[in-house]
């Protein structure tokens, strides 16, 4: 394959000399409330899904997000994929649709990479959200790979 | 400078009116507010005009009091004044905004009911009936009631922006109870002004609302919050009568169709 024609969610990218800054000092605790976190894995019959919002995050974004539990799971459910690579999908949309009608969740925030290939994460959210009864509202966050940094915000449903 | 960004923006103007043309030139339009309280600092927060025209404002701002200071003037990119940004609005917010089309189609009928009503021979009451009906059910009941009852709650009402719209809402019914007052005594002239002042009312409340108050209200949820006030809201649509929305939509389409369709 050409260089031009590698996917950009898989194409090698080395950060490795480029300085990191943030503050190193302190310990904080984990934000994680719950077991199991892949979407496969979790039931929406769960005591913790039960009105909760949560937070549909791609495998890849606690990597790249620094402050990812301080910032984004504190205070919500949580449930991690893989729209590339999970097989699998449509039972993916079927309990996305079942925490909404089912485990009547507040609401919906997806957190994605910004490779092409993460947006199926929205979209597997958005097939769960219009085949559900219940309408809830549906946030997108975007991060970049390089710093972690918020490169799109915004309500979609 | 600090003394003047705690001071109530009325306050400031009069001082220093050129502060008016500034504001004016980034269309923050506090000079013709009747309130007049929110303190200088909080009308340029407040305001969606993005961070390199905040601090050019404030530069602008500080030599317009202290025309003599030697004030540092900021670094500004020229793509900063160019498209405003585009205002995206929470899913509970985005409600009330869409009721503000539909009310802002009756706000656009006015001018015509009025000009009906003092040229006509034959005075036909039936239409400021409808929209006072309008107004009253679907402007008042239906979408201020989501506003006063639930979204203003998750604030502070004693907030200098919230106590505008309050102040707002209840000057807009005054004109509404002068209007039914006008019909039953058939005083026509009343009747007309009270409507035209109604809408002109309306116009610049739903201006503020949908530039300035539903953003900065959306910084300021949290994601559990939206969750809640859609939930909310979804409930008061669901409680009142089935339909309430299609059955005004025919009422202004009945309205146009007479007034502005011609």
């Amino acid at each position: 394959m050409s260089k031009e024609c590698e996917c950009p969610g898989a194409k090698m990218q080395d950060f490795g000399k480029e300085e990191v800054k943030g503050a190193e000092e302190g310990k904080r605790a984990s934000q994680l409330r719950q077991w199991p976190v892949q979407l496969h894995l979790v039931s929406p019959e769960a005591p913790y899904f039960q009105k909760a919002d949560v937070l549909l995050s791609a495998d890849c974004v606690a990597y790249s997000a620094g402050d990812f539990h301080k910032d984004y799971m504190k205070g919500k459910t949580i449930a991690i994929a893989c729209p590339k690579l999970d097989e699998g999908q449509e039972t993916y949309i079927e309990k996305i649709t079942s925490l909404i009608d089912d485990a009547k969740i507040n609401t919906l925030t997806v957190m994605t990479m910004e490779v092409p290939c993460c947006g199926g994460l929205v979209s597997i959210a958005q097939k769960g959200l219009q085949a559900a009864k219940r309408k809830i509202p549906v946030k997108s966050i975007v991060i970049g790979i390089r710093g972690g940094n918020v490169l799109s915000e915004e309500w979609i449903s | 400078m600090q003394a003047y960004l705690n001071a109530p923006i009325k306050e400031v103007i009069s001082k220093f009116p050129k502060v008016a043309d500034i504001l004016n030139g980034y269309e923050i339009g506090c000079v013709p507010c009747s309130v007049g309280t929110c303190l200088l600092k909080d009308v340029v927060a407040i305001h969606n005009i993005g961070e390199e025209n905040k601090a050019q404002l404030m530069y602008e701002v500080e030599k317009a009091i202290y025309p003599d200071r030697e004030v540092k003037r900021p670094v500004i990119n020229k793509a900063a004044k160019a498209k405003p940004e585009i205002l995206r609005y929470s899913p509970p917010l985005r409600m009330l905004v869409n009721e503000h089309l539909l009310i802002k189609r009756l706000l656009n009928c006015v001018p015509a009911i009025v000009k009906a009503l003092k040229e006509d021979t034959v005075i036909d009451k039936e239409p400021v009936i409808g929209a006072v009906d309008f107004i009253r059910m679907y402007a008042d009941k239906f979408h201020h009631a989501k506003e006063e009852d639930i979204l203003f709650k998750y604030f502070d009402e004693k907030a200098d922006i919230i106590q505008a719209m309050l102040n707002d809402h209840v000057e807009g019914r005054s004109h509404v109870k002068e209007v039914l007052n006008g019909l039953k005594d058939n005083k026509i002239d009343a009747v007309s002004q009270h409507l035209s002042a109604y809408a002109e009312l309306l116009t610049g409340h739903i201006k503020k609302e949908d530039e300035i108050l539903y953003p900065w209200m959306d910084k300021n949820l949290t994601v559990k919050q939206v969750g809640e006030l859609f939930d909310k809201f979804n409930a008061v649509d669901n409680g009142l009568q089935r339909g309430v929305e299609e059955t005004y939509k025919g009422r202004i389409e009945d309205l146009e169709a007479k007034f502005i369709q011609k």
